[in-house]
């Protein structure tokens, strides 16, 4: 009795003082991040702009949102290999779809709404077919996405014949690099529509759209990751797949559904993709997959399943944006970007497994 | 348990699955289904005999074989990685690594005043080396740190591609001596019907203009894939470490109280897995003359994955032979050979490679007991 209370009085001030030691470790890759920003922002000129900052989120955009699906796959014990090529097939469907309807007559605006449409719906198939493989005839995941991935690229690359699909219109192209508000000091503050100025007139952009899509979309997706039932399941089935069996989670379907998610992401960034740059292409997401799942494994998600959030994925994402943005505008080599990923990305798994754990 | 179960891990661990098909052992069935992978390659000749012009001819087959050295090695590499039950996404970039270091370190000792075939040696086996030093790294982080190989491998994936993006600027490194490539794109025997046979190379007098009327016969690349093969599986199959390998992928647990240097023997296969990435690099230098670095696209890993898979080893470990995942090998080969004389568009290829690999891993899940 007496000495256990002896054990905790002695033991409290330590673990006070190891407390603030572990809150900080455990919160590294935010440290990491803000590190890193304060370095570039002293080291590459013009990195520690508003302008700056709004492009990198710009270019980010197709990883963060690879990155959220990629999370609520891995939560489940899984791996996407698929979405790079979704996200090339959406990019493509996209395009053909709004010109095959606006050459039904439909006008530009109705065709963009309509083709959009129709392409998410479409894009859920292959993760629909991922997740069916997964789920019902107990595909490995990295099997059957890969399967996947070969498929997308076989039929996207059919749809184009090997070469890019073209000719949006001109109002895709105004809503893909637009912005939300454009400010002219002293002047009129205009929505969404660039005004006409004398060239040399210095305007505010603020916000491109893309970019608030995108947080609309992965604030959603958060929200149902951290809050809902369906947030509950993935979590469960990535904990033990056994335990949420028994306790009556309908896992097949929660699989299958995520699989889906994933690459209903991927098909909106595919979308995003076309309308920033005008162009489809079958490889448009082969290079940033492993960007995708660095974000998620950088946040500290578990390759195992069962943890990971879509905020701390976010700040893996934000690590690799800045990191990219930041290298090329201190001009170095773009070649250095895969080699610090790639070694961020071991390093981290490392940290997780020595920093203390999150909560 | 280091394995990339994590991956595999999903729905597999749901209790009652892969219970069926137990009664698959013997009669035509079990032939049939435990050799899918041969028949199908016996059934896509057939047909391809058919529908492409040509497609049924020494030269052909030969092509096939020589152009499928570098993936020959790497379903090599990767059969050895995933019997313990791991992964390594790294080879294909390593391979890469490999030929722009071989062309450049080349240079380098051409440049050093060295005479073309001792720089040409030792620049081979200087970039085997160095390609030996991912591997030897992978094999440290999964072992020492317990990263999980997807992800340990992953990351080298990145690093390698930067380096070797690194070392030769972004550009393929060109300016190498002649005779490599000849080296690389020689054959054991060249025979004109009727009037002679020459071995290594064609007579000095015979006109370049005239080859195509030449039987080359046995490309170097085929001999040389042929030997490794065969040294591999002799390694695979008897001796200890092939034993040891065969037993951490059947169970983890079992090796290490069996005594086994379960760590130690990982980090060897890493490194075994990263030395044929390199000599595949070094070969793709001498068959093609220049240093190249490996593109996104190219997904060499994947379909080293691929071609194991098919020839019927698991993800979870403890299965596959080399000659099977050289079969697997096979297979997509012909498969893209075949659409490809048979007139297909190319695409298709990449869609038939998903459907095969779901079918492989589909019999794999339905009979269980197979080998």
């Amino acid at each position: 009795m007496a000495t256990t209370s002896q054990a905790e009085s002695t033991g409290a001030p330590g673990s006070g003082g190891r407390g603030l030691v572990s809150y900080l470790a455990s919160r590294w890759v935010v440290i990491f991040l803000v590190l890193e920003t304060v370095f570039f922002c002293l080291k590459a000129p013009g990195f520690a702009d508003l302008n700056s900052a709004q492009i990198l989120l710009f270019y980010g955009t197709q990883v963060f949102l690879l990155a959220v699906g990629e999370l609520f796959v891995i939560v489940t014990g899984g791996i996407d290999l698929s979405v790079g090529y979704i996200l090339g097939f959406a990019s493509i469907i996209s395009i053909k779809l709004i010109v095959w309807l606006m050459g039904l007559g439909l006008s530009p605006l109705l065709a963009i709404v309509a083709g959009l449409l129709l392409t998410l719906v479409i894009g859920l198939v292959p993760g629909l077919i991922n997740g069916a493989l997964v789920a019902y005839l107990k595909v490995p995941p990295f099997i059957a996405t890969f399967s996947m991935l070969g498929v997308c690229h076989g039929v996207s690359e059919l749809i184009i014949n090997g070469v890019y699909a073209m000719g949006l219109p001109q109002l895709a192209a105004n809503i893909g690099s637009g912005r939300l508000l454009y400010i002219v000091p002293g002047g009129p503050t205009v929505f969404f529509n660039r005004p006409n100025v004398a060239r040399g007139t210095k305007i505010y952009d603020i916000v491109p759209n893309i970019v608030i899509v995108a947080v609309i979309v992965i604030g959603i997706f958060a929200f149902v990751l951290a809050r809902t039932r369906f947030g509950r399941h993935v979590y469960a089935i990535g904990g033990n797949m056994d335990a949420a069996v028994r306790s009556g989670i309908p896992v097949k379907r929660r699989l299958l559904q995520v699989y889906a998610l994933s690459s209903f992401l991927a098909s909106l960034a595919g979308i995003a993709y076309a309308f920033m740059y005008v162009s489809g292409k079958a490889d448009a997401g082969a290079s940033i997959l492993l960007d995708s799942i660095a974000a998620v494994m950088i946040g500290g998600a578990s390759m195992f399943g069962g943890s990971g959030t879509v905020i701390r994925t976010m700040v893996g994402a934000l690590i690799i944006a800045v990191l990219e943005q930041g290298l090329r505008m201190s001009g170095t080599p773009t070649f250095n970007i895969y080699i610090l990923v790639g070694a961020i990305l071991i390093l981290a798994v490392i940290m997780e497994r020595y920093m203390p754990q999150h909560r | 348990m280091v394995s990339d179960t994590a991956a595999s891990r999903g729905p597999a661990a749901e209790p009652g699955s892969g219970g069926s098909g137990r009664s698959s052992g013997g009669g035509a069935a079990g032939l049939l289904v435990r050799n899918w992978a041969g028949f199908f390659l016996l059934f896509m000749v057939l047909l391809f005999s058919f529908t492409g012009r040509n497609f049924l001819s020494v030269v052909n087959f030969q092509n096939v074989l020589y152009l499928q050295t570098v993936p020959f090695l790497l379903a090599a590499a990767e059969t050895f990685v995933i019997i313990t039950g791991g992964l390594d996404l790294s080879i294909g970039f390593v391979m890469g690594l490999a030929s722009v270091s071989a062309a450049a370190l080349m240079h380098v000792f051409l440049g050093m005043g060295l005479p073309a075939p001792w720089s040409i040696f030792f620049g081979s086996i200087a970039a085997i080396l160095v390609s030996m030093i991912p591997g030897l790294i992978n094999g440290i982080v999964i072992t020492r740190f317990k990263v999980p190989p997807f992800i340990a491998t992953m990351g080298m994936w990145g690093i390698a591609n930067g380096v070797a993006l690194k070392i030769c600027g972004g550009f393929p490194i060109a300016g190498l001596p002649d005779r490599l490539s000849k080296l690389g794109n020689g054959y054991l025997l060249y025979v004109l019907p009727g009037s002679f046979v020459s071995f290594l190379d064609k007579p000095q007098w015979f006109p370049d203009a005239r080859i195509r009327e030449l039987w080359r016969l046995v490309p170097f690349g085929v001999i040389f894939v042929l030997v490794a093969l065969a040294v591999l599986s002799f390694v695979l199959r008897r001796g200890r470490f092939g034993r040891h390998t065969y037993a951490i992928g059947g169970s983890m647990d079992a090796a290490l109280r069996s005594g086994i240097a379960v760590d130690r023997h990982l980090v060897r296969i890493y490194v075994l897995s990263a030395f044929l990435a390199g000599l595949a690099g070094v070969f793709n230098v001498f068959q093609t003359g220049v240093g190249n670095y490996t593109t996104f696209s190219a997904m060499y890993e994947l379909f080293a994955v691929a071609a194991v898979v098919i020839g019927g080893a698991s993800l979870f470990g403890g299965k596959g032979t080399l000659w099977r995942s050289a079969l697997g090998v096979l297979v997509l080969a012909f498969l893209e050979n075949g659409l490809d004389i048979s007139g297909v568009p190319p695409f298709y290829r990449y869609i038939a490679v998903g459907v095969l690999l779901v079918v492989a891993v589909t019999i794999d899940k339905l009979f269980p007991d197979l080998n």
